[in-house]
């Protein structure tokens, strides 16, 4: 019990200083540390095989693109909050997050659901058990994480075209200069650049 | 002994903070972390009651949400990468109006 208590309190408050932290790398390296206490309790929860998976996935993969793209973006600048559009949108948005957070929590605490007292089973969150059902009755979920990686692959690849592809559609919009005026052609130029 | 209950409390509230980052902060980088908070909040609590109720579908749901989740951030950063590319400043609001 102590020590959920303990990775409890880091991961509360690796989260804080993710939604607080002024500059997105520290956000980043904050989340790296939420996700690790989520690790260590994933394993007091006996998902040895989900701890593994996470903190290679998320703490290893998906930290080190956002780490990737962060340097990339906001290298040397300094992030300024403009003023809101809406006005006391903050605000209430804060109290009503807030305020689901503590209804989730006093139901879950007040609610503690049945305890079943026979031991676990065999293979319970070891790689054996989650591969018995990930190749046997789950095999569906399986092929649809496939089907999903690849096609997330392709849109990124669309979303952003490799350089040569940017040219010749940058020549396109230069041919149809004489076509069109040119403030569109410009625009296009721009919007293909 | 663990009381799950308590698990499920916890992942209630970084799910809460992790709503309270997304609707806070204007840099769409922290709000796709904070969000990124929520899935794992989301994992946690799934795992919490594969251990409560000794069955391993909780888990299995869990993973599918980690592979999820990678699948996601991909798309989402090559968005925010685009959109840094035409408008050329890091804020929410630039895509509000969805236009090119």
């Amino acid at each position: 019990m102590v020590g959920i208590i303990i990775v409890a309190i880091l991961a509360i408050g690796a989260s804080i200083g993710v939604v607080t932290a002024r500059q997105p790398v520290h956000s980043a390296l904050y989340l790296v540390g939420n996700i690790l206490s989520l690790a260590l309790l994933y394993l007091m929860l006996k998902a040895e095989f989900l701890a593994a998976a996470q903190v290679i996935v998320y703490a290893g993969a998906i930290m080190v693109l956002f780490l990737f793209v962060v340097t990339l973006l906001t290298a040397g600048k300094e992030e300024r909050e403009l003023p809101e559009d809406l006005p006391g949108q903050r605000i209430v948005a804060g109290v009503l997050s807030g305020l689901v957070g503590v209804v989730f929590a006093v139901l879950a605490i007040k609610y503690p659901g049945p305890v079943i007292k026979a031991p676990l089973p065999s293979h319970f969150g070891n790689l054996t058990g989650m591969g018995r059902l990930l190749w046997g009755p789950d095999f569906v979920y399986l092929t649809a994480i496939a089907i999903m990686l690849v096609s997330a692959a392709l849109g990124v690849m669309v979303l952003n075209p490799p350089r040569k592809r940017r040219q010749i559609e940058a020549g396109d919009s230069e041919q149809q200069k004489s076509q069109t005026s040119p403030e569109t052609a410009k625009k296009e130029r721009e919007g293909t650049g | 002994m663990i009381y799950t209950n308590w698990v499920v409390a916890l992942a209630g509230i970084i799910f809460a903070i992790g709503a309270i980052g997304v609707m806070f902060r204007r840099n769409p980088l922290i709000m796709f972390m904070a969000s990124e908070m929520m899935w794992n909040a989301a994992a946690l609590a799934f795992i919490a009651f594969a251990r409560q109720f000794h069955d391993m579908n909780g888990q299995v749901m869990a993973f599918l949400i980690i592979a999820t989740a990678a699948a996601e951030v991909g798309i989402g950063l090559a968005l925010i990468v685009s959109v840094y590319h035409k408008r050329h400043r890091l804020d929410i609001d630039e895509i509000s109006r969805l236009k090119g």
